[in-house]
């Protein structure tokens, strides 16, 4: 089974965030990590290949020519190979022009089973997964707790108000994940090493036939406006007192659906 | 001159760092409180390649360098010293085994304790001599195609916990060319373990006696040749003391980082505590403390991995980071008031756990000895 796994360069999640001008986040290479959320796209994908004998595991990635290094991140984890599409006019690309890049570079590369974590933790889409199949015509399974693929056929569970959905698509597809699917694995010394001198592939444009004025900030259809700190407040409740509070109390954690 | 871990360096650092924080950290403050110790922790720090870092890949290890060790342990200790140090006796025993061993001893063991299924433990010191490893007692005597053992060995970490252990013990009166050494598991009858220590501090990593009772050890667990035990114990010294250097030098920086965001935080008087010089002057010698440390530590395992004469180099990266880690966690307590003097925080812990970084391993002042012997060659000798 040929599996690929896409993965965003994002900042860290600890790191100082601030815009450029025209309201580009600001990515410094020292701060740059593979998405948190992939890193269970990830660990999918090598507990795939460790059920199906045989198969493959790229990493693919769109981003700055420096992200090679988070590739390398990324396979210190596990996985064959990583493939990384980087191109100046690629720089303020939106989500469809990802997707867009992404599903061209699928074509390329080839695949069976295509897995993404279900956003970014820059950003925060979440679209490009369901924008790639779109555009591949295959179908995604959405939001898997839990995937299995078993010949032809890919299962997932996708999490649901009460109890889960079970969904299933004919391969080849594209899942996304959640959280719950997994719990990703700490990279060992070994596959740090190792991945300096995995095979690692960087495709232009060109190389994937695509016209640069389609993406990019030229081909972008979204356009950021502003950003603003999220400010919390907290608007704490204190009740004081024998009277009443008690019946207080309980009316709140009866409100909030507590008991 | 080198100022900058390489990229690899650097990730390791982050890979361990991020276990450390994650799997270890959040529950330091348990296990210190309830003497536990986290068994189920050596798996998955095996899994990540930390139990055979002296260990070639060939034998199941990774193989990396000092330098690389230095800033794992760091990372490790920054979590909890306790797992740091039982961890990197592990690994030591490991060394040993893989460096020593013949091929039989080497295919039968080092695959094992670096695949985290065996836990190795050292075993030198005596009631009577901890620093004077020349003067041990316990006795080991040859008969037939076996030895028996008889005797008592103190202050072992991971007494009663490991699987694996390497003892020293007198094989003959020739003094430094009398002892030997022998590779000793758990369940072999006349081995047995005394009591537990009730420490200061490092409570989650056990400490205790070992007891040998006309306990036979086949020929095949001696490690090196008879008479060799010294040269052996010698040969994992330096390194012993750069990897605890290491370790203080994490733990001082736990407790550096705790104070600064303590003196951010908290108020007195209207303001943030940082806000007064007092506090800041205190914090900046703290800093000053663990980035010369660490510098000193970095030094001597650079030079290690040089292959360059490492002794008093070694000497003065474990003295001067443990001494300093013992000065940085003491003034953290004293930074956070009555919140460092209570178990909610984790600087009282560092205190009692770090203090003994300055006694094992050799004390500060045998680094001391030793700096002042390379120092002054024949005057500083004894008449």
């Amino acid at each position: 089974m040929n599996i690929v796994v896409c993965m965003k360069e994002t900042p860290s999640t600890t790191a100082e965030k601030s815009f450029s001008p025209d309201m580009r986040l600001e990515r410094r290479k020292e701060d740059a990590i593979p998405n948190p959320f992939d890193e269970y796209a990830i660990e999918e994908g090598l507990r795939q290949q460790e059920k199906h004998a045989g198969s493959t595991v790229t990493i693919l990635c769109m981003g700055p020519a420096t992200a090679t290094d988070t590739v390398r991140k990324a396979l210190a984890m596990g996985g064959d190979r990583g493939v990384l599409v980087s191109d100046d006019a690629l720089a303020g690309s939106d989500a469809i022009s990802t997707a867009h890049v992404l599903a061209a570079a699928l074509k390329k590369i080839g695949f069976d089973l295509v897995i993404f974590g279900n956003a970014a933790a820059d950003a925060y889409g979440g679209i490009v997964p369901s924008a790639t199949a779109e555009l591949l015509g295959a179908p995604l399974l959405s939001y898997a707790s839990k995937l299995d693929v078993d010949g032809s056929t890919a299962t997932i569970e996708r999490q649901a108000d009460i109890g889960y959905n079970t969904v299933a698509a004919p391969m080849p597809t594209l899942v996304s994940v959640v959280k719950a699917i997994n719990e990703p694995r700490y990279p060992s010394m070994k596959g740090i090493m190792a991945s300096k001198k995995k095979p690692l592939d960087t495709f232009a444009l060109a190389d994937l036939g695509i016209d640069p004025a389609t993406v990019g900030a030229a081909g972008a259809r979204e356009k950021a406006l502003s950003a603003e700190k999220v400010s919390t407040q907290r608007k704490g409740e204190i009740f004081i007192g024998n009277e009443g509070a008690a019946d207080r109390v309980v009316a709140f954690l009866v409100e909030q659906k507590v008991l | 001159m080198f100022f900058r871990l390489s990229d690899e360096q650097r990730e390791i650092q982050h890979a361990v760092r991020d276990f450390a924080q994650h799997e270890i950290a959040p529950h330091a403050e348990r296990w210190d409180e309830e003497s536990y110790f986290p068994r189920e922790l050596f798996r998955p720090l095996a899994e990540m390649g930390l139990a055979g870092l002296l260990v070639s890949e060939e034998l199941g290890g990774t193989g990396l360098s000092r330098l690389t060790g230095a800033v794992i342990y760091e990372e490790i200790g920054k979590a909890d010293m306790s797992t740091a140090v039982w961890l990197s006796v592990h690994n030591m025993v490991t060394g040993l085994i893989a460096k020593f061993g013949d091929d039989e001893q080497r295919q039968r063991w080092t695959p094992r304790m670096a695949g985290g299924e065996m836990l190795g433990a050292f075993a030198l010191s005596e009631a009577h001599a901890g620093s004077d490893a020349a003067n041990l007692r316990a006795t080991a005597t040859r008969d037939g195609d076996s030895y028996v053992l008889n005797g008592t060995k103190f202050w072992v970490t991971s007494a009663g916990v490991a699987d694996v252990y390497v003892a020293f013990l007198r094989t003959s009166d020739d003094g430094a060319r009398g002892t030997t050494a022998f590779i000793i598991e758990k369940d072999t009858p006349g081995f047995s373990i005394g009591k537990r220590e009730r420490k200061m501090g490092l409570h989650s990593s056990p400490t205790g006696e070992l007891i040998f009772e006309r306990c036979r050890v086949p020929l095949a667990n001696r490690l090196g040749a008879e008479g060799e035990g010294l040269k052996i114990a010698l040969s994992s010294l330096d390194g012993g003391r750069i990897n605890i250097g290491a370790i203080a030098t994490g733990v001082a920086q736990a407790a550096l980082d705790v104070s600064t965001r303590y003196a951010q935080e908290r108020t007195a008087f209207g303001r943030a505590i940082g806000g007064f010089e007092g506090i800041q002057f205190m914090l900046a010698d703290m800093a000053m403390k663990v980035e010369a440390g660490r510098l000193l530590v970095y030094q001597a395992a650079f030079k290690m991995d040089e292959g360059d004469p490492v002794g008093q180099y070694a000497a003065m990266a474990k003295c001067f980071a443990t001494d300093s880690a013992m000065a940085v966690t003491t003034d953290a307590v004293q930074v956070l008031g009555g919140a460092g003097y209570v178990r909610d925080w984790p600087v009282e812990r560092y205190m009692r756990d770090v203090k003994v970084a300055q006694i094992f391993e050799g004390t500060s002042q045998i680094q001391r000895l030793v700096i002042a012997r390379a120092l002054l060659g024949d005057a500083a000798k004894e008449r």
